[in-house]
């Protein structure tokens, strides 16, 4: 009973989250194929360990810091070998839903991004954590996360303004 | 609050917004100009970043964490496949794996093999039903059914390891399973997209209820599954 409990469990976090984490793993990983081997590895560890889990309303942060961690993890065995230019104008072909050059704009700012400016604004866009979560996954304060979104933000409104003031003309 | 801390506030997180900054925006116009223009951006910045997701990673999902721990999960596997493949060539189904194996089942994987088992030919049932078989059949589930006029089918079927009343709802002219579910319990509404079929699977106070059809078909809305029983 305990272990038909356990499977309801996870296929409620697999069902429910699944997108989220395949979205935010895209864009730590910046390649299809990765991102679902990553979200593959990141979902196994959290069956492993589900067990751990006790504050249920937390799941969603709880999963994201797995993945994120997951992520650190294969970035410390992988990464070396890639080339950042080239899997950044890979994703931005592979992803491409809005073919807008606004869209264009923000994806190649979010891009350049630096990390710690892109990852609290990519688990509030995707998983819709708050700052607190966003705070405990990251491992920073609430304020260096607010701090951080408010910043993150900006510069990609930087990007948008100049269109947006010709559409206003 | 002034302007400059409410622009902060709100763009930091504009669904965390304290009582203080909403009063500050109620009675600033500039404010207000600023929360559209936000909102704009926020729209943009959401479609950017949230991409499509592959179709097949949920059940991959599943696939992975079950291979791992079922090593005899092979065997309903081929059983499925064998299933669908039969159901889309011949429209009948044959199979019935054992109650053991269905119990370690996701939720949804446990609704299809049932409808695997009995779907298609409970929908072929056109007919309405009589409402004395409708009572006797919902009676073992300690249950009224509150859609009488439009059941064409209702039994008393295995699911999991335990029952569960399979019923057709006929819905704008269309058949709709619902399997009223008492022992398999949900914390929240999963969406269900599994092997050409669609639909939900809510908690209910006892148990669940599963409301599904074919990819084509039409499906209530959640609201639905209050509108179905009533505990006797």
């Amino acid at each position: 009973m305990r272990q038909k409990q356990k499977q309801l469990e996870y296929e409620r976090l697999v069902l429910v989250y699944s997108d989220e984490l395949f979205r935010y793993a895209l864009w730590l990983c910046r390649d299809k194929s990765m991102a679902e081997d990553l979200v593959q590895e990141s979902c196994l560890r959290a069956w492993k360990s589900l067990d751990k889990l006790r504050d249920t309303s937390s799941s969603k942060a709880w999963l994201m810091t797995i993945l994120r961690n997951e992520h650190a993890r294969q970035y410390v065995r992988y990464r070396p070998d890639m080339v950042d230019l080239d899997l950044d104008m890979l994703s931005l072909r592979d992803i491409d839903n809005d073919t807008s050059p606004d869209a264009f704009a923000l994806k190649q700012a979010l891009n350049e991004l630096a990390d710690e400016y892109k990852e609290p604004l990519l688990l509030q866009v995707i998983a819709g954590l708050s700052c607190e979560e966003i705070a405990s996954v990251c491992g920073i304060t609430k304020s260096a996360t607010m701090t951080r979104l408010f910043r993150a933000k900006q510069k990609l409104r930087d990007v948008l303004r100049p269109e947006e003031g010709q559409v206003g003309n | 609050m002034k302007c400059e801390d409410f622009k902060f506030e709100y763009t930091v997180a504009p669904t965390e917004t304290s009582v203080e900054a909403n009063e500050h925006l109620v009675s600033c116009q500039q404010c207000q100009l600023f929360v559209e223009q936000e909102k704009q951006f926020e729209q943009k910045l959401n479609g950017v970043i949230n991409t499509e997701v592959p179709s097949g990673l949920r059940h991959s999902l599943r696939e992975n964490v079950l291979a791992q721990k079922l090593p005899f999960w092979s065997f309903p596997k081929a059983s499925l496949a064998f299933a669908a493949s039969v159901l889309i060539a011949v429209g009948i189904v044959a199979i019935n794996p054992t109650q053991n194996q269905l119990s370690v089942l996701p939720v949804d994987q446990l609704v299809y093999e049932h409808f695997s088992h009995d779907g298609v030919s409970s929908t072929k049932a056109s007919h309405q039903l009589s409402e004395q078989e409708l009572i006797k059949v919902s009676k073992d589930f300690g249950v009224r059914v509150m859609l009488g006029d439009n059941i064409s089918f209702a039994e008393k079927c295995p699911i999991g390891d335990s029952y569960g009343l399979h019923m057709v709802y006929q819905y704008h002219d269309q058949p709709v399973t619902v399997i009223y579910m008492p022992e398999v319990t949900l914390r929240a509404t999963l969406p269900f997209q599994y092997a050409g079929l669609h639909g939900w699977v809510k908690p209910l106070k006892n148990g669940s209820i599963a409301v599904l059809g074919g990819s084509t078909i039409e499906i209530p809305a959640q609201e639905f599954a209050d509108e179905v029983i009533e505990w006797l």
